[in-house]
């Protein structure tokens, strides 16, 4: 095969070499033309999922009429990421504002030359429209970098079944609830009592999603610290996150389910678990699984521990754009006080400036499918309670490694000190590449 | 003796039946109700009567970011360009490699090979490259002239021709004074047909159902159909029964391509059948 | 037709000698018959050359160096593959993607030849079944992962509940590598063996009806013509499946991938990810685009390896039928 290999590779090579030079020297990637003889000028925002700007885009078309804004969505984080990626290393069709997910804005945050700093375009007048840590993610190490403005976070609730908590014998009421669990440990004692009581129902969907909110109460480094050492071993929050949830999943409370799963959804309108940690947007997607029939089944209560928060997004400017500074008075008009608590109200995205938060608009929020909760007041409390937690670049791989180990404990493919050891040495060898 | 055997076969192709089609008739049961169907157990097997609000809903404000009537559009326009010229091409080209005697003719068909041995996930970014160079983002010219040849098909029908166009055919046909590409034409192509039905049916689908690519190369405001599909989903939810219709509706094309291309086929079975 | 073809001698010069315009004419003939092959197979080339050639060589480039997210991190010579070579999530992945293919392509080839030569018969309602046979390659991904995700289910999966009732554990198929290899071959299975059958169909209906009839005087049954007469005569078509079963195969990437419900890592201790998926996690989830592209070429590398194994291995059998 190899005496036919050659020959076939040659003719490849002759074949392609032209084109291959074509396409490396060939015309100086002119982009897609955004200026035009009138003045004008198009930006374009890149997003995923739901960003609720389209209000926002009218609002600064209107106060400058020579800007056109074109926005251009994908609906799946997981589709818009391989995307993200082809834009940044063809070097084009990233547009003038990104979307930035937290894990892949830490990721980064290693080498920030990719996108415009903020601070040359006045952001550090911005300064105290953001949660101290949300500011602090997207600025570098030096403090001299800003390569994105916060847009929402991940506040977290906990949402519990009223039914079921009534048929274990718990309290149902929200503040009661709430003063079930203090503290992650009160939050275990819970659930053994609802374990006793035989409904049928493990207490909560997943290991995963627990682990994750007690991580992040856990001071202010997970897996890496300041200097990006590995110390996921050595830091003592991770382990003590690791043995809660897994003396969890040992009380027979975790219902094993796969986040996102056929099942995990189907599980909100039959109540195969009583409780799942819930950020604010994830209340809609409650309300549609369980369904009509369901209304007032569904409440939620503060989260254990001190606050917590997964994820939120930020919005930056491509090194690419033809535009930074319009592309830069964009995003910080997008995310200011007012931008964010326009996005809450169109698609229940929870703010992470302190203004808005405090706003009414925001504090004053109830969700009459969770018997009126006051979603605004329990999500704000548990964002702006938070301490600002340092994460690193790696901490996505990191943090999937351990994550499946804590599924294969939960699957009984693994005991708990053989997935602790498993989750270090991948963690190890997928940082010292 | 005959009897049992004949029970045995239409056994075997009952349970295949069943087997093949249910998916696709719960795709149809899912279309035609609301949400609440997923997970459910036992899942329901009988149609709903939701379809025409469905189906509205799919093409109303609802779902307006997907766009999904220009997807079927573009689709469709990608589909039919691409197949006929994947036809055309691997035809002459699997001809070609088959009957005809030239330099390199081994050589150049393992080049052929060799080429579908790459993984097609990493081609993604390159390509965007070039098409970026050549201006091509978010065109549909995009998701087709790369596929114009397909070396799938070009494999396909050298395998095909090898068999289906008897080597007398083509010396006689030579005799008469046919040029090559008048040979091709007059002799070949028509022996060729149900292996190019073939082709054409899958290279159809495979064009119609390419997510990836459209993906990375095209905006959401210019989409494919299974692009628009993805659309149909936000980051974290699914809304199953509008997904569901809209599968559904981008699978009554792909049927209606596969009875005028199955007809090839069928067509030559009953000959087959009337003789003997 | 090719019984009308009159027996001729074969290669008898047609162009009259002495005349100008038939010199000029044979000249054509000639470049007609030396040319007209490159000519028909130019339109392949070309086009690859223009979009399949450039995409080639730069991920052998990006291979060779230290490129993620961040950008272009320099040449890094073969490091990227001796990082491979050590890494045992690869070797995993290599594993299952062999145990996947064989537990797919085997079963998934003999069913088609099967259904094939039942569908090469004259019987009733035969459109009918063709078109069922032909259903999976018309239904999207989507409802695959939905109507599949439903059937292996751990709590509230079809077959576990068939299973229950014959007094069986309820499986969790995703767990352990056994019964999620199971799972995805099936998945795959399903997909594929309608498409096989089709091309093994396409390729039964060439074979002349009198060699059938031949056989048929000389006494042999179904199976025996089957055996002695349709077999032998799709062989270029068996071989074109075999060989686009193995690149397939190497590559298979979206069944394991619906099968995890998206989860490119394919269960919590990579239990079904397949090369593919490997490679695609490091490309595009952890943004290692330099280790993703040296696994890419790796990818290759393999599957021409096994096409060669696969290419002796028929030729072997070949030899053993006659």
């Amino acid at each position: 095969m190899s005496s036919l290999r050659r020959p076939a590779l040659r003719t490849l090579a002759a074949a392609g070499a032209a084109v291959a030079l074509l396409a490396v020297a060939g015309c100086g990637g002119s982009n897609s033309d955004a200026g035009s003889a009138d003045g004008t000028i198009t930006l374009t925002v890149k997003t995923f999922s739901q960003f609720g700007y389209e209000e926002l885009y009218k609002q600064f078309e209107a106060s400058h009429p020579n800007i056109r804004i074109k926005q251009e969505n994908i609906a799946k984080l997981a589709d818009y990421t391989p995307k993200l990626q082809q834009w940044l290393t063809a070097g084009s069709g990233a547009g003038d504002v990104v979307a930035l997910e937290e894990g892949i804005l830490v990721k980064l945050m290693a080498k920030p030359d990719q996108f415009v700093n903020l601070l040359d375009h006045d952001a550090a007048a911005v300064r105290n429209n953001f949660l101290e840590w949300k500011w602090k993610q997207a600025l570098t190490a030096d403090g001299r970098k800003l390569v994105g403005l916060g847009t929402d976070v991940g506040a977290q609730g906990m949402c519990y079944r009223t039914d079921l908590f009534a048929k274990a014998g718990l309290p149902t009421d929200r503040a009661q609830v709430g003063a079930l669990w203090p503290s992650w440990d009160d939050y275990l004692a819970t659930g053994k009592r609802f374990a006793a009581a035989g409904t049928g129902a493990s207490f909560f969907d997943t290991a995963g999603g627990i682990y994750q909110n007690i991580l992040m109460q856990q001071g202010d480094t997970t897996y890496f610290d300041r200097e990006n050492n590995l110390i996921v071993d050595s830091n003592p929050g991770v382990r003590s996150a690791w043995d809660r949830t897994v003396a969890m999943i040992g009380a027979g409370l975790s219902g094993k389910l796969q986040m996102w799963g056929p099942a995990w959804n189907a599980g909100f309108k039959k109540g195969t678990f009583a409780t799942v940690p819930c950020p604010a947007w994830m209340l809609g997607i409650i309300e549609d699984q369980a369904g009509p029939e369901n209304a007032g089944k569904w409440d939620v209560a503060r989260v254990p521990g001190e606050g917590a928060v997964r994820g939120g997004s930020f919005l930056a400017v491509p090194a690419q754009s033809k535009h930074p500074k319009e592309a830069a008075d964009l995003v910080k008009f997008l995310t200011s006080p007012q931008g964010q608590i326009a996005a809450f109200k169109a698609k229940n995205n929870f703010p992470s400036s302190p203004q808005a938060i405090d706003d009414p608009a925001v504090s004053g929020a109830v969700n009459a499918y969770f018997n009126n909760a006051p979603v605004g007041t329990i999500f704000g409390q548990s964002a702006k309670l938070l301490e600002p937690v340092y994460l690193g670049p790696d901490n996505q791989v990191v943090g999937d490694a351990v994550g499946d180990a804590l599924t294969a404990v939960e699957q009984g493919k693994l005991s708990p000190d053989e997935a602790w050891t498993k989750a270090i040495a991948d963690a190890r060898r997928a940082v010292d590449k | 003796m005959r009897h049992r055997g004949n029970s045995l076969v239409y056994f075997t192709l009952v349970v295949s039946l069943v087997l093949s089609v249910f998916p696709l008739y719960w795709l149809f049961v899912v279309a035609t109700r609301s949400n609440d169907v997923i997970g459910e157990m036992p899942p329901p097997l009988v149609p709903g009567g939701n379809l025409g609000e469905n189906i509205r809903r799919l093409f109303g404000p609802d779902a307006e970011a997907a766009h999904f009537a220009r997807g079927l559009v573009n689709s469709g326009i990608a589909a039919v360009s691409v197949t006929v010229s994947v036809v055309f091409f691997s035809s002459l080209a699997g001809f070609a490699f088959a009957k005809l005697r030239f330099r390199g003719r081994n050589a150049l068909l393992i080049a052929v090979l060799a080429t579908m041995m790459v993984p097609v996930q990493m081609g993604i970014v390159p390509l965007y490259m070039v098409m970026v160079k050549l201006g091509w983002q978010n065109q549909l010219q995009a998701v087709i002239v790369p596929f114009l040849v397909s070396a799938f098909g070009v494999f396909l029908m050298r395998q095909y021709a090898e068999r289906a166009v008897p080597d007398e055919l083509i010396e006689a046909a030579r005799l008469d004074g046919c040029t090559t590409f008048g040979l091709f034409v007059r002799v070949v192509s028509p022996a060729l047909r149900p292996g190019a039905a073939v082709l054409g049916l899958f290279t159809f689908m495979a064009t119609w159902n390419e997510f990836l690519w459209p993906l990375a190369v095209l905006e959401a405001d210019n989409p494919t159909v299974q692009f628009s599909l993805s659309q149909l989903a936000t980051q974290y939810y699914t809304d199953y029964t509008l997904m569901f219709t809209g599968t559904l509706i981008a699978t009554v094309p792909l049927l209606v391509v596969f009875v005028l291309f199955g007809r090839q086929l069928v067509s030559g079975i009953m000959d087959g059948a009337v003789r003997s | 037709m090719s019984a009308e073809a009159p027996p001729r001698p074969v290669r008898t010069s047609p162009a009259p000698a002495g005349a100008s315009p038939a010199s000029r004419l044979s000249r054509w003939n000639r470049f007609d018959l030396h040319g007209s092959p490159y000519v028909f197979i130019a339109p392949f080339f070309v086009l690859f050359a223009m979009f399949g050639f450039f995409p080639l060589v730069y991920t052998a480039w990006v291979s060779l160096r230290a490129w993620d997210l961040t950008g272009d991190g320099g040449f890094v010579g073969l490091g990227n593959y001796s990082r491979l070579m050590g890494d045992p999530d690869f070797w995993n992945a290599v594993l299952n993607t062999l145990g996947l293919f064989v537990l797919a392509t085997v079963p998934q080839l003999l069913m088609a030849l099967v259904i094939a030569a039942l569908l090469n018969r004259p019987i009733r309602a035969l459109l009918m079944f063709r078109l069922a046979v032909l259903a999976p390659i018309v239904t999207s991904v989507a409802a695959v992962a939905i109507v599949f995700g439903q059937l292996y289910g751990r709590d509230t999966g079809m077959v576990n509940g068939v299973l229950g009732l014959i007094g069986v554990d309820a499986i969790d198929w995703q767990a352990s590598k056994t019964s999620s290899w199971i799972a995805v071959a099936s998945m795959v299975n399903w997909r594929w063996t309608g498409y096989n059958a089709l091309i093994y169909l396409a390729a039964m209906q060439a074979i002349p009806r009198d060699l059938y009839e031949a056989a048929q005087l000389d006494g042999a049954g179904a199976v025996r013509q089957f055996r002695s007469v349709t077999v032998p005569l799709i062989r270029p078509a068996l071989v074109f499946t075999v060989v686009m079963s193995t690149i397939g195969g190497m590559q298979l990437f979206t069944e394991p991938l619906l099968f995890g419900q998206g989860d490119v890592s394919g269960g919590s201790l990579r239990q079904f990810q397949t090369v593919a998926m490997y490679m695609f996690e490091q490309s595009f989830q952890n943004f290692d685009y330099g280790y993703g592209s040296a696994i890419a070429w790796t990818i290759f590398v393999l599957t021409v390896i096994a096409g060669v194994v696969n290419a002796l291995i028929s030729r072997r059998l070949r030899g053993g039928t006659r």
